[in-house]
């Protein structure tokens, strides 16, 4: 037996205990209810989502009629527009000089480069392990774009077709960094070659835009009568040289998944394995040296996974610098207030107190100058805008704003030394997501109250505008607190969950569920919290309008509201910090 | 100053620590060492208020540390294996948050000597990320003596260190149990222990083996042999294995 064939049975046997391994740990998982449970309720989302309309399309899919739901002018069209889109690709993948490097993760480096490998060993092993991911995609795209595309067809002719665009995309993007490595000159820095790609490029663009403006036809009004009319005019575009040769090769690429019936598809994949198989030889063929870029990708890699570990959900790998402190902080005073500091630190200069008053200073100038009869319009889009922030802000910003326990996580241990009672720990995490979105929630009002136009809302009397504004001024943050605090208490009660999101790369039905779960118990318990607010507020509306009025009453029910909001808000925050005083991260991530 | 009693800890069905009772008194440098998986790290972070105990006593000076956490925590310092830093934080933050939390008066003026003695004060304004290992470590240590604590936990301090590194912390250390705090310290390198712990507390499985001061524990594992070595006494103690 060779050494090679020996190396690529150890390099098989890699992957496939790997896959094994990954399997039998997401299998050990379901074993804790809560996972099992998300694995349930994932199953069941997919199978809603996709699998029922998938199994529910057989037919449809049996068939096999070309062009499925669409006229023949558009099911002639698709095809040539999906060959447009690759082409579009490629031409992008052209213009973007990089070195040669594959997708190593660094354990992998670390054993098999120094192993007794070749390089078209390695290449092999990288393709085969790309393979992994091509084929889940090509299902997925298949389920996705199943039933609803219409292009007609069998499942498995679309799942093969998907495959073999997907493949030798692979195939191509790696033989341009090769090619591309070989090229350009190494002594090159990163900043010239972005120049003369950015060189590249706009000459390109320049050549296509005014090879269009000479000849390409602008479309008449009866051109856009209807889809017929469209079609053909798009297809007369598309005719146009050197547009024909150009698509040549990816209308080939993509003639399978288009194929409708069997002998079509048969037909179709004759050109388009050869294609693959030529673009195969390509990449095994071009001698570069890829081991120094695949080793840094590999490492950046690596940073952005342990960022997300951290904590930092976007996996940021840009280097930190150190931030002047928002604000000074006294040796004495309550120590809740020191975490409000600290993270305030953590996250972006702009959520700074001077930031904000500077925002304030130019809505206020800003409006005077909306205030006038032309810009109504300006005015009137302004409103919206800062109602669509509002509302964003209120229902999405506490997922968003994470500079509390959830970027905690991996320093729980720290946190725990410190000689405060968990409460307090919860509540001075709170503290900086609460505040900053807050304080935007606060300046979307005012600037709604200054924008909102007087005239048009006759029933909207000042003070009643007056009353809703600060209503919402005062209920928005316990609303905002509880949401928060339902997203830290996920944390607390499974940590797992919250570092398998990320930290692992790990993705499974579980996973989907607990997601789903997460998000729906967020807005279950919201709405609950908000239900005792209502009743109490409601309650003294009615018993008080009478005595002090309409607009007395009203404030007097928002006091209320306010009330039970912060009561439920510190009872939440007492017994996540009970929680907290108990929790064990290396416990929770033991299985 | 540190009382365990009976300290169990369970995870599950696995049962990390049991029945595990001794005490450290100031000026005492207990040394803590037993085989990967005997419970180390799990006892030290009881004793440090981190993880709760399934049953027995952990009492820090006069309080419970189940009972009373927090007059318990302000009295302890706990060094991890790895300094547990917050990446958007100074050195200079650092201090200053911590002051606060633990009401650290004038903590400026504290500070200072303390990071001349760790030899990071030229690095005050720069991040944890700009900062080898053994300077975070270090960074980690001044945070935790800031508020000059009389029990003092640490988990494998000496990793990450280099050589002089190594010289200065045992110096710290003995020179903080000499001023009459109380040291708990875990290690593998039995011969820097032998240097610095007045008394040895092995561990295996959970379970503790010996106990003693040094000189007694030598004196029951040492089979005779007056010039047994820490080294020697614990290999005879676990059987030389983990299991």
């Amino acid at each position: 037996m060779s050494a090679l064939s020996t190396m690529a049975r150890a390099l098989l046997y890699l992957r496939a205990t790997s896959l094994l391994g990954q399997l039998k740990s997401r299998l050990r998982r379901l074993r804790q209810p809560k996972y099992l449970g998300g694995a349930v309720v994932g199953v069941g989302y997919l199978y809603l989502t996709f699998g029922r309309r998938l199994l529910m399309a057989r037919p449809a899919y049996g068939a096999g009629r070309p062009g499925g739901g669409f006229s023949p002018e558009v099911s002639a069209l698709l095809p040539e527009l999906a060959a447009l889109i690759l082409l579009v690709v490629l031409i992008v993948n052209w213009v973007t000089p990089r070195t040669a490097s594959l997708a190593f993760s660094e354990a992998e480096i670390a054993f098999l480069f120094p192993a007794p490998v070749n390089r078209r060993m390695l290449v092999h092993y990288r393709l085969l392990s790309a393979q992994l991911g091509i084929v889940s995609s090509a299902l997925i795209f298949t389920i996705v774009f199943g039933r609803g595309s219409g292009f007609g067809g069998n499942l498995w002719f679309h799942a093969i077709g998907w495959w073999l665009i997907l493949a030798t995309l692979n195939l191509h993007f790696m033989a341009t960094s090769f090619v591309y490595s070989r090229l350009l000159n190494r002594s090159l820095t990163s900043g010239r070659r972005r120049t003369i790609a950015i060189a590249v490029a706009w000459l390109l663009v320049s050549g296509i835009i005014v090879w269009a403006w000479n000849v390409m036809q602008m479309p008449q009004r009866s051109d856009l009568a209807g889809a017929h009319e469209f079609s053909s005019y798009v297809a007369a575009q598309l005719r146009i040289a050197p547009v024909p040769w150009l698509l040549a090769l990816p209308r080939l690429l993509v003639a399978p998944y288009f194929a409708g019936g069997g002998s079509g598809f048969v037909l179709a994949l004759g050109p388009a394995v050869a294609l693959l198989i030529a673009h195969y030889l390509w990449v095994l063929n071009i001698e570069v040296s890829f081991e120094e870029a695949s080793i840094a990708r590999a490492e950046k890699r690596g940073k952005r996974l342990r960022a997300v570990q951290k904590g930092d959900w976007r996996g940021q790998v840009a280097v930190r610098k150190p931030q002047s402190a928002p604000f000074k902080l006294p040796s004495q005073g309550r120590p809740e207030v020191a975490f409000l500091w600290k993270n305030l630190l953590s996250s972006s200069a702009i959520f700074r107190p001077k930031v904000a008053i500077t925002t304030l200073a130019v809505l206020l100038v800003g409006s005077q100058w909306l205030n006038r009869p032309q810009l109504q319009g300006a005015r009137v889009f302004s409103v919206a805008m800062v109602g669509i922030v509002l509302a964003y802000t209120l229902l999405l910003g506490p997922m968003m704003a994470r500079q509390d326990l959830r970027a905690e996580l991996s320093n729980v241990d720290l946190l725990k030394t410190y000689p405060l009672r968990g409460w307090q720990i919860v509540l001075g995490e709170l503290l900086t997501p609460l505040s900053i979105l807050s304080a935007l929630i606060w300046i979307c009002l005012i600037a709604g109250a200054l924008l909102l136009p007087g005239g048009t809302l006759t029933w909207l009397s000042p003070v009643l505008r007056m009353v809703a504004l600060l209503g919402l001024a005062v209920l928005a943050p316990p609303l905002v607190a509880i949401q928060l605090l339902v997203l830290n208490a996920a944390a607390v009660l499974f940590p797992a969950w919250m570092q398998t999101a990320g930290s692992r790369g790990e993705r499974g039905f579980e996973v989907i569920g607990q997601r789903i779960i997460f998000v729906a118990g967020q807005l279950l318990i919201t709405v609950i919290a908000a239900v005792p607010a209502v009743i109490g507020a409601a309650l003294v509306f009615l018993v008080t309008r009478w005595l002090i009025g309409v607009a007395a009453a009203a404030v007097l029910s928002g006091l209320m509201a306010f009330a039970v909001l912060c009561v439920e808000s510190f009872v939440s925050v007492l017994w996540l910090g009970d929680r907290f005083e108990n929790f064990d991260l290396s416990a929770e991530l033991r299985v | 100053m540190i009382e365990i009693q009976a300290l169990c800890k369970a995870f599950g069905n696995f049962t990390a620590v049991r029945d595990l009772t001794f005490s450290v008194q100031p000026g005492e440098v207990l040394g803590l060492v037993g085989p990967n998986g005997a419970g180390k790290t799990t006892t030290l972070r009881t004793m440090a208020g981190i993880i709760p105990p399934t049953a027995g006593l952990v009492r820090i000076g006069t309080y419970d540390i189940a009972k009373e956490p927090v007059e318990a925590k302000r009295r302890l310092a706990f060094f991890p294996d790895e300094p547990r830093l917050f990446d958007y934080l100074t050195v200079r933050q650092h201090l200053n948050f911590v002051a606060r939390l633990y009401g650290v008066a004038n903590h400026e003026a504290l500070a200072q000597p303390l990071l001349e003695e760790l030899e990071i004060a030229d690095q005050i304004d720069r991040l944890p990320t700009e900062l080898s290992r053994g300077m975070k470590q270090k960074l980690a240590i001044a945070c935790g003596l800031l508020h000059a604590p009389t029990v003092m936990i640490f988990d494998e301090p000496l990793t990450g260190l280099d050589p002089l590194g190594i010289r200065r912390m045992k110096d710290s250390i003995l020179r903080r149990a000499r001023a009459g705090g109380a040291v708990v310290l875990s290690s593998h390198l039995l011969h820097l222990l032998e240097e610095v712990c007045s008394h040895v507390l092995i561990l295996k499985k959970g379970e503790r083996i010996a106990y003693g001061t040094l000189a007694q524990v030598q004196a029951q594992f040492s089979n005779g042999d007056s010039q047994a070595s820490l080294e020697d006494v614990f290999i005879r103690a676990t059987g030389g294995s983990e299991s």
